[in-house]
This record gives structure tokens, sequence and C-alpha cells, in this order.
């Protein structure tokens, strides 16, 4: 709880004091009296991020008449090109919230979406392993029978999301856009006053060079009225900024792999309708969740300590399917036990993993709905990742803004990371219009202190909820904080208001 | 805003200047009243600073674009052929010629420069072709550049011209109007010369704007003697409005709230208050029906001198009431 506390609650520096203390960070660029490229809003980071910015950007007529900039390290046509047939998925995939859906439809991005790659669920299982405790999320109680249920979220892969955002900013036009791939910001500095120009030295001036030997027709030196970082967690623009970050590492993993599922049964009703199952196994380090992909394909996310997930990924595909099925079956005991199996020499024997789960998957008793069982993992998608908590101490200073993960990264556990990064951008690129239909500078920090505004506390609101659900749902045992969380649970699920709030509160 | 700091150096030095002409000022019986001056000159090296005194000016300058586009909606002077002259293209939908009065730090001035665009086709907010900003203060009109060279687009339009500043009063700026003319316009020789020799002859129409924008200034014009007081003032901003144009202004009622907000919080010692004593004097608050008395009164004053009496008065009025709720509402 200490860390969270200590993120929650800063010490106090009153905002006259903050500004002073800026322009110590900014040194002075010695050389190049030349003008460089003046833009008004530069975006390091191409991600779902900085291309929904930009996208956003482009799709309003006020703001559509700002020069901006997009630079990206890696190569972008390779993300306009990507295609995979439609039985693979790949393993980044993200759940969008019905309010990021609409804020990417109000862009126009939407409809560049692939559809068919795209999965909507109506429903979500979540269960606790520890005490078989349950909640189930649908709007089931706020919708009339007679029509669709509405639905809980939309299963995107990142890179369907990133190839629509730069198709929408294609179809904006190359005026006043310039998307800068293969393109590293070497560094980044203040400009100087020029005598016989604009006094730029409360500008970001930033060198670009290519990335490798592949090609970039980026100028050399640009500068930025607004320098918007969504550069991910280790944010070049937020240490150029000097904007502190605080945090701690999970100690976890997360596991992805993209799995092929055995046909619903029952069938679900009405037919099409889809359900995400998220199980909590306290004594394993976190969740694992099972979310739905079209044509009966799932992906799979699952927290768990570095060791278990070292383990996961070193096995077998038949034993990691193993695996999966048993860790939203058995018990305890029993996944603990499998989790510490001595892995197959050779993988022509039967597979000790999968004989075990049949073998105890018969003495223990099942309760409520189950996730169909896995079938199959797609070839090379098993991958885990660290998780961590972080949060930056402000998301503006003069002529810089930061967004997404550059700003925050929270627990997947809710699947929220990238919902709140979209968030930002909405709010970023709401303020930006106004300021450009009011006459202001888009980099003054009058202007960005609205969006910070917006922002901050329902980002800090989010990834604090989470880590409270991570740290309460680490708790082994039959305790009285497992008594507790299960009688939350059930309380929860009985107040059909209650939950309709929390459920409102999750959709953003 | 680190680059405010170097400007605190010129401060000394030009105090001198700034004596002399209050002097002048007070000779040439002009409306700026000398305490007012000095004051706001002092505060010059935080009027950017966006946590400093000037942070309600900076946090309603937004709603005064607003407030224009709201008013603009309503109507604005047609096109006439002198548009031609000041190198405008027939057929730009940005025409009009802004004044602002009283600009400070430049403030609404350079926002107001920013919405400038020379190439765009569609119309802006604010349709503004060219602005001209006056502040009697050398040391703020100094400060209101050197800021303006901080955003490339704002000191691009301050090298063309579009934009500019002028270190002088309104008297000033009404007779430099009314005897030079910088294109002499056809329709000149028929101007009639002015019908008494006491009164300033009347401003040619290239020399008149379309909007004149009057920001918190009414408030901190002189009403003590009876040659500079707000209705003179007044009659001189509207005899700079083209037939048609707009006059607008914001002002703060003289009400217990504004007396409780400006007087006693506001400018409370430190940590509460937020702007230097001596900032506002409650006593010259404006409320609404004696703005529009005063309009009135400048109208006929005007409308001896060739203002066309029509539009601009009802509407002033209103907006005041406007601004004022949204000025108490941001405290």
């Amino acid at each position: 709880m200490r860390p969270l506390a200590r993120s929650l609650i800063r010490p106090y520096v009153c905002p006259s004091c903050r500004s002073g203390r800026l322009p110590a960070r900014r040194q002075f660029a010695s050389d190049a009296q030349v003008t460089p490229e003046i833009y008004d809003v530069v975006c390091v980071g191409g991600g779902p991020a900085g291309l929904g910015l930009l996208a956003a950007l482009r799709a309003s007529p006020a703001t559509s008449k700002l020069k901006v900039a997009l630079i990206e390290t890696q190569d972008l046509q390779k993300a306009r090109a990507w295609n995979l047939d439609s039985q693979h998925f790949s393993n980044r995939v993200s759940s969008l919230t019905p309010s990021s859906v609409s804020f990417l439809q109000k862009i126009g991005a939407w409809d560049h979406l692939d559809q068919d790659r795209a999965q909507q669920y109506q429903e979500m299982q979540v269960w606790d392993g520890e005490t078989g405790s349950r909640i189930s999320f649908d709007w089931s109680m706020e919708t009339s029978p007679f029509e669709d249920l509405r639905t809980v979220a939309t299963m995107t892969e990142n890179s369907n999301l990133v190839r629509a955002l730069l198709s929408r900013i294609s179809a904006s036009g190359d005026e006043n856009v310039s998307i800068f791939s293969n393109t590293t910001v070497s560094s980044i500095d203040n400009g100087t006053d020029l005598p016989d120009g604009p006094d730029l030295s409360a500008w970001p001036i930033l060198s670009l060079s290519p990335t490798g030997a592949a090609p970039s027709q980026a100028p050399s030196r640009i500068a930025a009225r607004l320098l918007v970082g969504a550069d991910g967690i280790n944010s070049p623009v937020r240490r150029f900024a000097d904007i502190s970050t605080d945090g701690w590492d999970y100690n976890r993993n997360g596991v992805v792999a993209t799995l092929s599922l055995a046909e619903q049964d029952p069938v679900p009703f009405p037919l099409g309708t889809k359900t995400a199952y998220q199980r909590f196994l306290p004594s394993l380090g976190g969740p694992v969740a099972l979310l739905p992909l079209p044509n009966n394909h799932a992906t799979l996310v699952w927290s768990t300590t570095a060791e278990n997930a070292a383990y996961l990924k070193s096995l077998a595909p038949k034993s990691f399917i193993a695996m999966v099925n048993a860790a939203f079956r058995l018990g305890m005991p029993d996944l603990k036990y499998m989790m510490g199996m001595e892995k197959p020499t050779s993988s022509d024997v039967d597979d000790q993993h999968e004989s075990e789960l049949s073998w105890r998957l018969q003495h223990t008793p099942q309760s409520g709905p189950q996730p169909p069982l896995v079938t199959g993992v797609q070839e090379g998608s098993v991958a885990a990742f660290p998780l961590r908590f972080r949060h930056a101490s402000t998301y503006v200073s003069p002529r810089v803004a930061l967004v997404g993960d550059a700003a925050h990264v929270i627990h997947p556990l809710a699947g929220q990371g990238l919902n709140l990064g979209m968030g930002d951008v909405a709010s970023l690129a709401r303020t930006l219009d106004y300021a450009a239909t009011h006459g202001m500078d888009v980099g003054d920090i009058l202007t960005l202190e609205r969006y910070a505004a917006e922002r901050y506390t329902t980002n800090a609101k989010i990834g604090g909820a989470c880590d409270m659900l991570h740290k309460l749902y680490n708790v082994p045992g039959q305790g009285p904080i497992a008594w507790g969380r299960s009688l939350g649970l059930e309380v929860i699920e009985r107040l059909p208001f209650v939950k309709g709030l929390l459920m409102r509160q999750a959709e953003g | 805003m680190a680059t405010l700091r170097p400007t605190l150096r010129a401060l000394p030095t030009s105090r001198p200047l700034l004596l002399r002409q209050q002097k002048q000022y007070q000779r040439a019986h002009s409306t700026v009243s000398a305490n007012e001056l000095s004051h706001f000159s002092a505060l010059a090296s935080s009027w950017w600073d966006p946590q400093g005194p000037s942070r309600v000016l900076h946090l309603m300058n937004p709603l005064r674009h607003d407030f224009i586009a709201s008013c603009l909606a309503q109507g604005t002077p047609p096109v006439t052929s002198t548009e031609n002259n000041t190198g405008k293209e027939v057929g730009n939908a940005n025409t009009l010629k802004y004044l602002d009065i009283g600009c400070g730090g430049g403030i609404f001035a350079e926002s107001l420069a920013r919405t400038i665009n020379p190439a765009s086709k569609s119309t802006t907010h604010t349709r503004a072709a060219s602005i001209t900003a006056l502040d009697p203060s050398s040391t703020l009109v100094q400060i209101a550049r050197d800021h303006a060279r901080t955003d490339p687009i704002v000191a691009e339009h301050l090298r063309n011209g579009t934009f500019t500043y002028k270190n002088c009063t309104l008297e000033d700026h009404v007779s430099s109007s009314s005897s030079s003319s910088p294109s002499p316009s056809p329709s000149s020789p028929s101007q009639s010369p002015s019908p008494t020799p006491t009164q300033s002859p009347s401003i040619p129409p290239t020399n008149q704007y379309d909007v004149v924008t009057l920001f918190e200034v009414i408030e901190h014009i002189d009403n003590t003697s009876p040659t500079s007081n707000p209705t003179t003032f007044l009659t001189d901003c509207l005899r700079l409005v083209r037939p048609g144009g707009w006059l607008i202004g914001s002002t703060i009622s003289r009400t217990l709230t504004s007396y409780l907000i400006n007087q006693v919080i506001a400018e409370a010692p430190w940590p509460v208050g937020v702007v230097p004593r001596g900032t506002h004097d409650w006593a010259k608050f404006v409320n609404p029906e004696e703005l529009e008395a005063w309009v009135q009164e400048a109208l006929m004053r005007g409308a001896d001198r060739g203002v066309t009496v029509r539009g601009g008065g009802g509407a002033l009025g209103e907006g005041m009431r406007c601004i004022v709720e949204q000025n108490n509402s941001i405290h």
C-alpha cells in the first residue's frame, strides 16, 4: 500500500514554484543559428496513442490547419502493410471500451478497422479461484429483452488499430501532416533567440536522425510549438521535460498467447454472444483471462510471477494448453503442483500435463459457466512482458504534453491501459481544438493545463483501482481478506445498481 | 515564462521616460490616470506569467473570443472598395480590422493576431485581417512586443504590419488618425470638415476599424475631470468604429460580490491575494446602467461628428452583463 499512497500524495509544490523551477532544466543549444523547420504539434511515438492523436487532429476542421509531424523509430510502412489470414491473430490484443470505440468512430478511424478481425463481447465472467465466489458483468439489467445485448468491450489487435489509424491519416490528405518513420530523436534541446527571426528560446528543438540504414526523409532539426510524448514507458520526451515518474514493478509477468477454442457448449443464447472469462489465482500471483477473438479464437493474458511465466513459456504446446485449461478449472493446490511438474524431455512421450489434468478434473467439482476448452495455441504467439505501475508527476510542462504509456502504465487486469491512452488523446485533441478556435497558443501551459486537469485524476483513479484489485487478489488461502473480498464480490453481484455503476466506470 | 526575465532589467531605465510621458498625457487631457499607468508598468514582469497576477486575464481570454464570435454572428460592416487599398483581396473571407485599446502586455491582442490567417479561404472565428493594439505604457508595449517574438506566427504578423503595437494614448491615436491618412482614399475630398474648430476633425473611413475592443479598460479610466472621463473616452472609441462595426468590451460591475472578490480577497496579503494592492479601485467599477448611459451620451456626442448611431449601443450594454457574469464565475 505504501507506494500507492506515495504516488497519490506527493509533496505539494505550488504551481508558481513549479513553473519557477522549470527554466533550470533547459540547456541552450550552442550550435545552429539557422531557423529549424517549425511545426505546431510534433508527436514522438507512432503507437496507438500517437497515431490516435494525429488522426483526431486531422479529423477536426480547426486542428487540421495545424502543421503536425509524427516521429517513429519503427518502419510504419510495415504497419501499413500488416496482413494476417483469418485463422491467425497477433498476440498483442487490446480490449476497447465503448467510449474508446465511440472516439475512434468520431474521428473516422473505426471505418478503416478490419471489422472481421475485431470481436465484441457482451458478457464477462469473473471469479475467485480461491473461494469460488463469482460475478458476471453484462448490460442485461439495462437493456430491454427486445434489443441486442450491449457490448462490454471490443477485442482488437493493436496492429489492426494502428493500420486503421494510419489509413485514416492518409485519407485526410497530406497537407500540413508529415510522418517521419524510421526516424530517431537523437536529442531534444531548447531553441535560441534568432536575432532576425522569432525568439525560440523556450521552444523544444528536436534533432532527428535516420534509424540505421533505413531511408528517412526527415529534416535534421525541427521546432515544436507543442511536443507530445507518446513514446512509451521510458519516454525521452518526459526526460527532456524533466517530469519525474513514480511507480513500482509488480514482479509479475503477463503471459500472452493466441489460442483456438473448442465449440462453446452449451450454445450461447442469443447466438453469437461472446463472453470474456477472468479467474483470479491468488496463489499463482494474479488473474488469468481468456478474451474472445473471431472464428473461435481467444487471446490469453495470464498475470503471474516471473518464475511461473518462464515455466509456462518453456512448455511444449500440448502442456501449455493443458496448463491454461487447468488454470480455469482446477483448485489452487492442484495448479501449484502442476506448475512445478517436471518438463518432459522429449515431445513424443505422452504429455504428462495433459494426463495430470484429465485425472485431476475427475476429482474437481465444477460450478458455474466454464470457458470453452482450449484446443490449440498459435505457433510463436506465447510471450511474456513485465507488469509495472508508473504515473508521471504531471502530464504537461510548457510546450510539452504526455499521453498514453509515457504518462501512465497500469496493471492490465482490467484491460484499461490502451483505453486510458485513448482517453488522453481524445481529451488532448479536444483541448487543442478549443485552443485553435480561441486564439490560444497550443503549446502554452494555459492551454495544456486543461488537458492535465481533465485526465490526471481519472487516470490515477483507474490505475489505483487496478493496483488495489491486484493486491487484494494476491492474498492466498482462506483468511479474512479472502473472505472479505468474496463477500464484497457477492454483494456487488446481488446489487444491480452498484454493478451498473461499476460497469459505467469501467466503460469510461 | 523564462523568456520574460530579461525584460526586468529594462524597468528602472524606462521609469523617467514614463514620467515624462505622463506629464505629456496630462497636458493633452488624456483619460489615462497617472497612478494607473505606473501601477501597471510595475506589474510588467509578471504579465505573461501563467501563475502570476494576470492569471485570471489569461483564463478569461478565450471567453473574449467566444464573445466576439457571438457579436460577429449578429452582423459585420459591409466590405467596401476601400479594403482594396489596404492590400486585401476581394473575396477573402477574413477582412476585419481590429483595434485593441489598452492592450497592456498584449494578452488579447496577441491571441487575436494568432487568428489572422491571410492564406485561409474559410472564415476564421474572428475574421481578423489586421490588428492595431494601443497602450499608454511603454514598458507594457515593450513586454508585449518581446512576448510576440516568442511565437513565429505572431512575430511574422508583427514584421509585415498586419499586427501593430502602438505606444500611445487613445487620444493621440484619434488625433493622428484624423489628421493623417496613410492611403488617401478617393472619398476623402467629399468628407466635410469638422463643424466647429474646437472639435477634432472626423476620421476618414480608412482609419476606422470594424471592431474596437476594450477589455478590462473602462474601470481604469480617470473619472475626475470634466475633460477626461469615461464619456469622452467612449466618444473617442466610437469615433474609431466604422458604421456597422462593433465596440466590444468587458469590465467588472460594482457589486458586493465584486467588492469581496476583487478588493478583499484578490488584493489581500500573500498567500490569499493574487494581485498587488491598488490593481483595482472598486469605486471606479462600472455598472451596466451607468455604462449604457455613458455609451448613449457618447453616441450622441459622436453623432454630432458623424458617428452613425446604429447597433453597438444596445449590444454593448447587453455584452457587459454577459461578461460580468463570466468574470465572477472565474474567480
